[in-house]
This record gives structure tokens, C-alpha cells and sequence, in this order.
């Protein structure tokens, strides 16, 4: 008697056909979720050590922000004795307007060792806002 | 005669796209992207960067960028080791020579650190040749004011 072998209609193969979707997914979502901490801030170049990298500025170009310790600016023009107290907000439309009456400016940052890091970044944010790139760092004597 | 009659040859060419190696691909990619990645690894500190509206993006590779952070009693540290203030100008040389002249100092500070001592770090990085500074910041978005 003939015995007919009944065939299984289970497959005995692991389905694979998905696994690439499956890897694909797997490697976009990490390529998606994967960020990158960007380095920001304001970005200065310090002059060179010695008496080279020392400049003849004429005292009328300069426009001098003294930070005293409590944040609060004083502002010096030039040569003038005259001051004007303001606050670390006020820097950039001061610096705007002394840019457009005089292009080549400086601004001179005089920090009081004592005031705060934040109110010596306010001023200089302020002239860097303003569009102002020639600046000096000073420290405050006195 | 039915001219149609013949035989269609079947052709020897397979008509799928062969896709079983697709998933070996695909898996390598991800194990390749896996193992090249590297965590810098940190303390977490306390710091609280100062804002500003000026603030931009360093165009510098990160291999190139000496991370300096100062905490708020004034200590600094670099890569994750307490470094004292003499100090700075020879590291700061060394890693100069060793990016190819284009270091530049990412100087991470609180807001609240006295500016004494941030000009001491700059006068140290001066004298170690270490001149491109970046004051690290946060982006401030204020009225009127449009970003650079």
C-alpha cells in the first residue's frame, strides 16, 4: 500500500526577509537620537605676550567701559574726564552709536577684579552684538 | 502553424533583486557606529553659564578644543583634573604644539566667578602661546536683538 507523505506546510526556515528593516530601523533611530554638544560662546583672540604686540591707538578712538564690582558700567570717552554710569543692558546701543559716529572705535573692557565673570560677559556681549571687533580685556586697578 | 506554439523559454536570470545580505550590511553599519563612538566622560558640574546674544558657534574641529571649566570657588579644571593656576601655560603650550597651532580654549566658567580670576586664566594662556579663547555662553534670545 502507497503511503503518501503528507507535506508540512510549516516552514522549517526563520523568516529573515525583515531583518534588514528591522537593522535599518535600529540605525536610523540612532543616527537620529545621537546629539552632539556644539561648542557656543563668544569667541576672543588675546593679543600675543611682549612689547611686540603693543599698539599706538590714539586716545580718541577709545571708548573705555569700567565694570565695577557691583555690574554696574562706567563709560569714559577718549580723553574726556566725563562719565556716565549705565547698566550691562545699555552697552550695546551706547557701543552702536559710538560705532556709527566713529568706525574705528575700541572698546576698552576694564573689569574690576571683584565683579562678577557674568558682568564682564554682558559688556562684552554688548560691543560683540553691536558689531564692534576691536576690543581690549583689562583688569581695573585700584 | 501557430507561430505562438513554442515553448517560452524561461530566463536564467533571476528577476528579484538578491536582498539576503542586506541585513549582514545593515548590521555592520550599526555595530560600525557603535564601537566608533566615544562618550566623553565627565563629572557633572555645576556651572551656569553666563548669557549672552552674541554668542556663536566655535568653527573649530573638537579634537582641537581644550575644555577649561572654573568652578564657582574658583578652582579649574581640565579634563576632569584639578589644575592649578601655574600650570595652565605649559598645558596650554603642550596641547598648542600638539593641535597644530589651531587650539582653541573653551573656557566654561560660572557666572558668579570673580574676574580676577578669569584674567589670571587668560594671562596664563597668553603667556603659554594659547591665544584663540572662547568664552562659553549661553544664547540669550533678547527683543531687538537679531543673531549673527
Amino acid at each position: 500500500m502507497a503511503i503518501i507523505k503528507k507535506k508540512s506546510k510549516v516552514s522549517d526556515q526563520i523568516p529573515t526577509s525583515s531583518m534588514a528593516d528591522i537593522a535599518f530601523l535600529l540605525l536610523i533611530f540612532f543616527l537620529v537620537t545621537t546629539v552632539f554638544d556644539e561648542e557656543i560662546g563668544l569667541q576672543v583672540v588675546l593679543p600675543e605676550q611682549g612689547p611686540e604686540s603693543e599698539q599706538e591707538v590714539s586716545p580718541k578712538n577709545l571708548i573705555f567701559f569700567l565694570v565695577q564690582p557691583d555690574g554696574s558700567v562706567i563709560v569714559r570717552r577718549g580723553e574726556s574726564p566725563a562719565e556716565q554710569r549705565i547698566t550691562g543692558r545699555q552697552v550695546e546701543g551706547l557701543m552702536r552709536q559710538a560705532l556709527a559716529d566713529n568706525p574705528n572705535v575700541i572698546g576698552v573692557v576694564q573689569t574690576s577684579p571683584q565683579a562678577r565673570y557674568e558682568h564682564m560677559i554682558a559688556v562684552l556681549d554688548g560691543i560683540q552684538s553691536a558689531g564692534g571687533t576691536r576690543f581690549s580685556l583689562q583688569l581695573l586697578e585700584g | 502553424m501557430a507561430m505562438g506554439g513554442g515553448f517560452k523559454r524561461k530566463s536564467k536570470v533571476a528577476s528579484e533583486i538578491p536582498d539576503s545580505s542586506l541585513a549582514d550590511i545593515a548590521f555592520l553599519l550599526l555595530i560600525f557606529f557603535m564601537v566608533s563612538t566615544t562618550f566623553r566622560r565627565e563629572r557633572p558640574r555645576e556651572i551656569e553659564r553666563p548669557d549672552a546674544a552674541a554668542t556663536q558657534q566655535v568653527d573649530e574641529k573638537r579634537k582641537n578644543i581644550l575644555h577649561l571649566w572654573v568652578e564657582r570657588d574658583g578652582t579649574v579644571f581640565i579634563n576632569d583634573a584639578r589644575v592649578p593656576m601655574e600650570q595652565i601655560s605649559n598645558l596650554a603650550t603642550q596641547m598648542f604644539e600638539e593641535t597644530d597651532r589651531r587650539l582653541v580654549v573653551a573656557i566654561r566658567s560660572d557666572r558668579e566667578v570673580p574676574y580676577g580670576v578669569i584674567n589670571q586664566i587668560t594671562e596664563e594662556l597668553r603667556e603659554g602661546g594659547a591665544l584663540r579663547v572662547n568664552f562659553a555662553t549661553n544664547f540669550e534670545q533678547r527683543a531687538g536683538a537679531a543673531r549673527r
